[in-house]
């Protein structure tokens, strides 16, 4: 019997943070459309405000049309670099649905926003998730992750509980990849002391590769963050 | 070393301390930031300076400076900023002194927008600042490529004792690819000597290195610039680069496209190719000195009824193609300019419209 941890199982207020790149928000769209599926209400907050392209905004109609809520600065602000912070997100950490989702921008100073937050998250319990892709820059390390953790953890003012797995190399990414990115998470989470909640895998290398060897749950990734000369794929 | 995941502008900081340069001046701007960002923390690891210029005015002259001294050096920049370093560009080019500059160009004119454009085309190919200087302009069109052009760069400033453009849209600077980086360059300026101002102790020698833009005679002042004419001609004999798409078959359209715009329209290409369609593309990926040769022998072709020039702005590149077809066969242009990017069906739509 297959005694893996097959379904990812999160709910309430999830944060995903991590460094420049590493995936947090197509990991966070993907994971919203997910849960989505499993009959969860979903909601999906746009916190990036140091990244100036390839944001949750750009799937907005997509996860719109799946009935997942997004919420983003509002519109006259939508394609400037401005930290503007919707009063909306307060409001739905406030009356969380069952899944809220914060899509964070990149590294400490992507993390800041979160701290600005602080009275809200005050009596919620909140999940936050450190994404981690090892073939990026920084994050090649045990120690360059911790580092990242550290300084996310003070800019945010919050804990990080749990690690995301999320080796690639985009269009290239190969099963070997996945294989060795897991066994790097592995080890992170065993030095960190902190759970791996996921890995993921682009969906056309799910057959590929034996999901059986995976002690956590497995996320397939529909890639949403395209550049304009390729088409975003159909949620599987 | 195996492939790395990197954002654009990452992988342009990283190609520079590959290609030895550890001097790194600049000023933040979106949406090149990330690269000052980068080098922020990278530089002090391999023993290198990255110093923030009070405006990018400052910055282009603190290049001036350590060009002259000879030291191998570097700035990045988006639109208005590089518009602000052309005075500084100028100097340099004048003073003959090697340095590299990378414009991850966005929407203008004025502030424009953040998103991606290539409405600096002219400003790059055509001057900038004042005077009758040229810069080596490169075009990358990936962010590998960008990686192979910044390691270029140093040693082709070097050799013609001139300064590079990298000219990059904000899809360069902000776009994750892959990228495996080449080993590191070992290449010293061979003839820095006899010309910077690296002190005449270092040199062991007794001669006083004198860089200056300043030519009071007039005669001297035309030597000067015959001298500098001279280098933009050798400069179009010897670094002419473009890259030819689907032009064997029997295309009825070509299309003249650079950086990331080209990406797009190899797609639609692809895709009109599937409809029975045939488009060929010459993509400049020098855009000085412009391929013209290339482009007026594939529009002489019998099949080719059009040449079309895609852009991220409102035509500026179209002026070089149709000095390249010399009234052949009719030149179009398309593109759009505010930072949305034409996608593949927008191209075909003009390429049927261009036949009907």
């Amino acid at each position: 019997m297959d005694e893996r941890p097959v379904e990812i199982n999160l709910s309430g207020i999830v944060i995903i943070v991590g460094n420049y790149g590493s995936g947090k928000t197509e990991v966070s769209i993907n994971l919203a459309v997910h849960r989505k599926r499993h009959g969860i209400d979903v909601r999906i907050a746009d916190l990036d405000l140091v990244n100036p392209y390839f944001r949750t905004r750009e799937a907005k109609d997509s996860l719109s049309k799946l009935g997942i809520d997004v919420v983003l600065p509002p519109q006259e602000y939508l394609q400037a670099d401005l930290p503007i912070l919707s009063p909306l997100v307060a409001g739905m950490i406030r009356r969380p649905s069952e899944l809220t989702l914060l899509d964070v921008g990149g590294n400490d100073v992507g993390a800041t926003v979160l701290a600005t937050l602080e009275d809200v998250f005050q009596d919620k319990s909140v999940t936050m998730l450190q994404i981690v892709n090892p073939l990026r820059p920084f994050t090649d390390t045990v120690e360059g992750c911790l580092r990242i953790r550290g300084e996310i953890e003070k800019a945010a003012k919050l804990a990080v509980n749990g690690i995301i797995g999320n080796a690639n190399l985009i269009d290239e990414t190969s099963p070997d990849d996945i294989s060795s990115g897991y066994e790097f998470v592995q080890t992170l989470s065993g030095e960190s002391g902190l759970p791996l909640e996921f890995i993921t895998v682009p969906r056309e290398l799910l057959s590929a590769i034996d999901l059986n060897r995976f002690e956590c749950p497995v996320l397939p990734i529909d890639r949403q963050l395209v550049p304009p000369w390729q088409k975003a794929k159909e949620f599987g | 070393m195996g492939k790395v995941l990197m954002k654009g502008n990452e992988a342009i900081g990283e190609a520079a301390i590959r290609a030895g340069c550890l001097n790194y001046f600049a000023y933040p701007i979106t949406p090149q930031s990330e690269v000052a960002e980068y080098l922020a923390r990278r530089m002090p690891e391999v023993g290198g300076v990255f110093l923030q210029g009070e405006s990018e005015v400052a910055v282009s002259y603190m290049i001036f400076g350590a060009a002259a001294c000879g030291e191998r050096i570097f700035t990045t920049s988006s639109s208005p900023g590089i518009s602000l370093m052309s005075e500084g560009i100028s100097y340099i080019s004048g003073a003959q002194c090697p340095a590299v500059f990378v414009n991850i160009m966005r929407g203008g004119p004025g502030l424009g927008g953040i998103l991606p454009s290539q409405a600096d085309y002219l400003q790059s190919t055509k001057g900038g600042g004042h005077g009758d200087y040229k810069l080596l302009v490169m075009a990358p069109a990936s962010v590998q490529e960008a990686v192979e052009m910044v390691m270029r760069a140093f040693p082709l400033a070097e050799k013609y004792r001139n300064p590079v453009m990298i000219l990059g849209d904000g899809l360069i600077g902000q776009m994750m690819e892959p990228v495996e980086f080449p080993d590191h360059l070992k290449v010293e300026p061979s003839n820095k000597n006899e010309w910077a101002t690296n002190g005449m102790d270092t040199r062991k020698s007794k001669t006083r290195n004198l860089v200056k833009t300043m030519y009071l005679n007039p005669e001297e002042l035309n030597a000067h610039n015959l001298k500098l004419k001279a280098k933009y001609e050798q400069m179009a004999r010897e670094e002419i680069l473009y890259e030819n798409y689907n032009l064997d078959g029997k295309y009825k359209v070509l299309i003249v496209s650079y950086g990331t715009m080209s990406r797009v329209c190899r797609t639609a290409i692809d895709n009109l190719k599937a409809n029975g369609l045939e488009v060929g593309m010459v993509r400049p990926q020098h855009v000085f000195p412009f391929p013209h040769q290339a482009i007026n022998q594939a529009a002489s072709k019998k099949s080719c009824q059009a040449v079309l020039s895609v852009e991220m702005c409102m035509g500026q590149m179209v002026e070089d193609v149709e000095r390249s077809v010399l009234g052949k066969r009719p030149v179009h242009w398309y593109g759009k300019c505010g930072g949305e990017v034409p996608t593949p069906e927008e191209v075909m739509e003009e390429v049927e419209r261009l036949l009907s």
